[in-house]
């Protein structure tokens, strides 16, 4: 079944385009990690896929309907992130328990555990909480909502180190117990891939990968060795990044192709990471280009 | 339970080499039920989806197979399956090193096999002084 379809999606805000043409589907139950850089359009696709802003143009469908303004992607779906707002007079004791009335298969057992464990406090007023504090309960909300659609939007910034791997955990827990659709975008690629099906990874407002973590990880090798040999291995290629490492020696990351082998080059994988990153680079050369 | 993320191997592979030495250690025997997608995605903390990838591999080879809702079972030739593909694959790769070095030092292919049947011919002599 497919959860979410979006068709050449626009949004503009002040005549600059956030999302410049996005397509892509969401199949259902596979957690599928949204990657892009700061200012790709992770938070306002997000905003627009759980209804709270529109697009300009385009189509978006959530569980085959528009999701703005709409009760059943509201009640189905939940986005996760560090604006979440709940009323300033209620206690987040007080917020749990009016949590099912909105969610019908709220979890008030999860919610509870998981409350004790990370040692919140239940008369603390949401808006008074920490950044990490809120994080946490923001995540618990989440995974206790057990929507059929649950995404989080950079939901481990300000989490401590500990946090963050308990969340994960917690994370693949509840999918395993209780698949669901889940859309989690980070920074943090690395940090998260384990538990990674898919990988949408957006770049200017508009998709540049979207496969499966094991292909992303395949995408991509990289050749090192001397100069003039990678040259003239890559010059009819694509090259996704170069450097040059010392006076003789020169590395190269290109799509991944069959039979390179060729001696004095050696050859090696590439993180999912470094992919990202490389197919979302202006320069070939990164930041070291700046200082030539 | 940990894999090495870091590692050039996929985890798919490294889930599909966890299970054929948990046979080769009979701690599955012939038969048994191994680890199910979801057990083993809460043991290694993976996404299911790449467990059962590695499950997949091993029903290929025939080292598991699978019965309808009620999971994934060792193969009676299972184990001989790994021993006989372990063998082969490590002693490709050793002969293949062995070539590469040989190059390097400029050894011809015909010292090379004489190495090897010295090598051999001890082994041997070894063999039948122990017999003695």
């Amino acid at each position: 079944m497919v959860v979410i379809d979006c068709q050449n999606l626009q949004k503009k805000y002040k005549g600059m385009a956030a999302l410049n043409g996005i397509t892509f589907q969401l199949e259902d139950h596979k957690i599928t990690g949204l990657i892009g850089r700061n200012g790709a359009g992770k938070t306002t696709l997000l905003k627009i896929l759980a209804g709270f802003i529109r697009e300009n143009s385009g189509e978006v469908r959530v569980f085959s309907n528009k999701p703005f303004n709409n009760l059943r992607v509201s009640a189905n779906s939940i986005l996760v992130d560090d604006q979440m707002s709940f009323p300033d007079s209620l206690t987040l004791a007080d917020i749990l328990e009016a949590a099912p009335s909105f969610y019908k298969r709220w979890d008030a057992g999860l919610a509870a555990s998981l409350f004790d464990y990370f040692r919140l406090n239940p008369k603390q007023l949401h808006f008074k909480l920490s950044k990490g504090a809120k994080a946490t309960f923001n995540m618990i909300f989440g995974l206790a909502t057990r929507c059929e659609l649950t995404m989080f939007d950079e939901p481990t910034n300000g989490m401590d180190e500990a946090v963050r791997s308990d969340f994960y955990r917690a994370l693949l827990k509840e999918y395993i117990a209780y698949p669901r659709s889940i859309l989690i975008s980070s920074h943090h690629l690395a940090e998260m891939e384990h538990l990674l099906e898919d990988i949408l990874l957006i770049h200017k407002g508009k998709v540049v990968l979207h496969q499966s973590l094991e292909e992303v990880k395949e995408y991509a090798v990289a050749l090192q060795g001397q100069t003039d040999i990678v040259e003239k291995l890559t010059a009819e290629k694509d090259v996704l990044h170069i450097k040059q490492l010392d006076s003789h020696r020169k590395y190269a990351v290109i799509k991944k192709e069959d039979s390179l082998g060729v001696e004095g080059v050696t050859i090696q994988t590439v993180s999912a990471t470094d992919v990202c990153m490389f197919m979302t680079s202006e320069r070939k050369g990164g930041i070291d280009d700046v200082f030539k | 339970m940990n894999l090495n993320a870091d590692s050039t191997k996929p985890i798919y592979i490294q889930i599909a080499e966890w299970i054929e030495n948990e046979i080769i250690a009979e701690r599955f025997l012939s038969d048994e039920k191994v680890n199910s997608q979801y057990q083993l995605a809460d043991l290694f903390n993976i996404n299911p989806a790449t467990a059962a990838k590695g499950l997949t591999i091993l029903v290929e080879e025939q080292i598991l197979y699978k019965k309808r809702g009620l999971g994934m079972f060792v193969a009676p030739e299972g184990k001989s399956i790994i021993l006989e593909k372990r063998r082969n694959e490590t002693l490709t790769r050793m002969a293949m090193e062995l070539v590469l070095e040989a190059r390097r030092l400029s050894v011809t292919e015909d010292e090379l096999i004489n190495l090897i049947k010295q090598e051999n011919k001890k082994c041997e002599e070894e063999q039948n002084n122990g017999g003695n």
